[in-house]
């Protein structure tokens, strides 16, 4: 019934005119920009934290503890023991040393807690990294004291390493990815909140500057304006499509290149562990970002296309109702309200995805396009639910495209006033 | 030969009576005048046959098809509320509203480079609409209602707001349209562009056609009944005629309509016994004049004639 041959030339021309303007090119590549930045930051921050030129003096009264801080990092550690404490506070001061330690006997017997004297800026993280040095030196010297044997002794290094490995690999690791994934399913809504109100708009606008031109009516003279309504939502879609893709590729490429390029700034220091340590913990492994599986990927598209059909024919039929612009609040309230509802219901499905309240967001084809995807990054939604909640939203899509066209028809040719909820009622009933 | 048949056509809008049983031919190789006051109900027609809108009631059909999107590509159609795509570049706004009337590309850039160079545009191909001026965008108006060449062309009201060059080159393509045997319908609200072009015209009022037919007929039909006098002197005798109509007046100037069966003499003898004639001569009536006839004075509001 539809020529969809007229329909094509009409997103031809929305699609390339907005994939070929500034505003589009400058969108695509700053957003992704802007996450590169974001990494680098973290990376940066985490890099200038490790500096490793801090220059400890230790003024070791046992005479055993110094040797085994210089054992762990003769970067950091430097003998000064036969330094008076007072020459040592001096060239803190100076900035010859970047602080001091001095360890006395209480500190091996009495359990009293070693003081580190600093100037300038110190970091938690260095802090933890001088604290762990001194707890494995004492605790060394200690044991030693106790002649403990070797077997004994051996149990506290492997409960070192042990530690080590927890940190990195086993539960701490699953705890951080379901974390991951709920940070991702409601990422996921949002962006799709944000995009079917941002494309939303731009329709809108689209269709308010066909009739501000005073365009509409010659084009209406050649095309049905169900045809032109189509092609204009296909081609706003083919846009978003193109925006996601590329985003989406950017920052595949990105979180690729991340852990290469974070292990290339830390470089050697990562190379033994205790120098990693000592470089502030940083492990690259911690830029990789888990694997996020095709068909969520796959979902995120549908759903959002969908999501569009849905409130695009809205927003289109509202864009035909004015003039102008600052014409449409009134209209585009009740839009509004229903998609905030479902991004406030996002932060329910992000915390329990599997509630009555959760599987009813994501099946109600006004919030589905938000919620659904939120739970299918969390949880394993049933492929019946999936199924279904894409049949309601086809269901509804037919009714608000029914719906929009007829307004869309008798707006667009409707010039001067503002026109309410009383007139597209009208003009539904006129065609 | 009638290319467009409007047959018992109705229109709505809620309750107001948009149209109202309206029947009128156009045929091919003439000029065809829609007039009326503004509301008469000319846009709403003209919408009608270019199935932009549908009527209620009553069949309008296109070379003897009932309109439809088919019927939408043989006509040309410049509507009152013209405009382009701003942020389009000359040529590929002409390519697209081309191709959307059905050409395939090649041919459309053929015809858009004909148009542009006939109207001494070419070098305004790559600019954007925006930068063009007004008078500049009304030529690419144009060139965007007849680049697909059909066989009929609709304007509404195509002179309001064109400067006096564009207003000479549109009658200029209108005359020469009608000289290639195509079809031509545009509706006016000013009577004397009719009377200068017009072979048939539709006379609208309040949504109905109270008058329709051939121009140079319903003017003949209409009579001499119509007197131009010139004169010097004293001109208030005029104002105290009876069984006339002054339809204009200035201090030597006047044409007066005789309404019943009086003889034009009585108003030459009146005229000779109070000032010196210059010229006295009966003509038809203007259309103003057959229209205000024709609808009755009282529902004629005189400022929506010109």
């Amino acid at each position: 019934m539809m020529n969809w041959r007229q329909i094509l030339l009409v997103l031809k021309r929305e699609y390339l005119t907005r994939v070929k303007s500034t505003v589009f090119i400058i969108s695509t590549l700053l957003i992704p920009l802007g996450f590169v930045a974001y990494i680098a930051l973290i990376i940066g921050i985490q890099f200038w934290e490790s500096e490793p030129q801090q220059d400890i003096g230790i003024h070791d009264q046992t005479e055993m503890l110094v040797e085994r801080l210089i054992n762990q990092n003769d970067d950091r550690y430097t003998d000064m023991t036969h330094v008076p404490v007072d020459s040592l506070r001096s060239l803190v001061i100076i900035g010859q040393l970047d602080g001091y330690i001095l360890l006395t006997e209480d500190h091996i017997t009495g359990g009293q807690p070693p003081e580190y004297i600093y100037t300038g800026s110190s970091s938690v993280t260095l802090q933890t990294s001088i604290r762990t040095d001194l707890r494995e030196a004492i605790r060394e010297e200690r044991l030693v004291r106790e002649q403990v044997s070797d077997e004994i002794r051996n149990i506290f290094e492997t409960q070192v390493s042990l530690q080590t490995r927890k940190l990195t690999e086993t539960g701490d690791e699953e705890e951080d990815h379901a974390a991951f994934y709920a940070a991702l399913g409601f990422i996921l809504g949002l962006v799709i909140f944000f995009s079917l109100f941002m494309y939303g708009t731009i329709i809108m606008r689209g269709v308010i500057e066909e009739k501000s031109n005073r365009i509409i009516e010659v084009i209406a003279s050649s095309i049905r304006p169900i045809e032109l309504l189509t092609g204009k939502i296909l081609g706003i879609t083919s846009v978003a499509i193109t925006q996601f893709a590329v985003w989406t590729l950017l920052i595949v490429l990105v979180a690729m290149a991340a852990g290469p390029i974070a292990m290339m700034l830390v470089g050697d220091v990562t190379a033994d562990p205790a120098a990693m340590e000592a470089a502030g913990g940083i492990d690259p492994a911690m830029f990789e970002i888990p694997a996020v599986p095709v068909s969520l990927v796959f979902g995120f598209f549908v759903f959002f296309v969908l999501g569009y059909f849905l409130y695009s024919a809205l927003f289109a039929s509202i864009g035909s109702a004015v003039d102008s612009e600052s014409d449409t609040q009134q209209l585009m309230m009740p839009v509004f309200v229903v998609l905030f509802i479902g991004f406030f219901l996002n932060m329910e499905v992000v915390q329990n995805p599997d509630s009555g309240i959760s599987l009813f967001g994501s099946l109600f084809p006004f919030f589905a396009p938000m919620n659904m995807i939120s739970r299918m990054a969390i949880s394993s939604v049933p492929l019946w639910q999936i199924g279904l909640s894409i049949f309601l939203m086809l269901a509804t899509i037919a009714g608000t495209m029914l719906l929009s066209a007829r307004i869309y028809r008798v707006g667009i040719l409707q010039y001067g006033g503002k026109a309410g909820f009383k007139d597209l009622l009208k003009w539904f009933r006129q065609s | 030969m009638s290319v467009i048949n409007v047959k018992n056509v109705s229109k709505s809008f809620g309750k107001t009576r948009a149209v109202i049983n309206v029947s009128f031919e156009v045929e091919t190789g003439k000029i065809f005048g829609l007039l009326g006051p503004n509301g008469a109900g000319k846009t709403t027609t003209l919408r009608m046959i270019n199935y932009i809108i549908s009527p209620d009631t009553g069949e309008i059909r296109v070379h003897n098809e009932t309109v439809s999107s088919k019927t939408q590509k043989w006509i040309g159609y410049l509507p009152e509320e013209r405009g382009l795509y701003k942020k389009m570049k000359v040529g590929e706004q002409l390519l697209y509203l081309a191709q959307l009337k059905g050409l395939s590309t090649g041919e459309a850039k053929k015809r858009i480079r004909y148009w542009l160079e006939r109207f001494g545009a070419i070098d305004w191909h790559s600019k954007q609409v925006g930068e063009l001026s007004k008078g500049m965008s009304q030529k690419i108006q144009f060139i965007a209602t007849i680049v697909h060449e059909p066989d009929i062309y609709i304007f509404d009201e195509p002179f309001s707001g064109l400067d006096p060059i564009n207003s000479e080159l549109l009658k200029e393509i209108i005359i020469e349209l009608r000289e290639k045997g195509k079809a031509v319908l545009f509706s006016t609200h000013r009577m004397e562009q009719v009377e200068q072009m017009c072979d048939d015209i539709c006379l609208f009022n309040n949504g109905r056609a109270v008058l329709t037919g051939n121009l140079r007929e319903i003017k003949k039909n209409a009579g001499k009944n119509t007197v131009l006098l010139e004169f010097v002197g004293d001109g208030s005798f005029i104002e105290l005629l009876d069984g006339v109509r002054i339809n204009n007046r200035s201090t030597n100037f006047a044409e007066i309509r005789i309404l019943d069966d009086q003889k034009p003499q009585m108003i030459l003898e009146k005229a000779m016994e109070h000032t010196e004639i210059q010229k006295f001569e009966l003509v038809e009536p203007s259309l103003t004049e057959i229209f205000i006839t024709t609808v009755g004075e009282d529902n004629v509001n005189p400022k929506e004639l010109v």
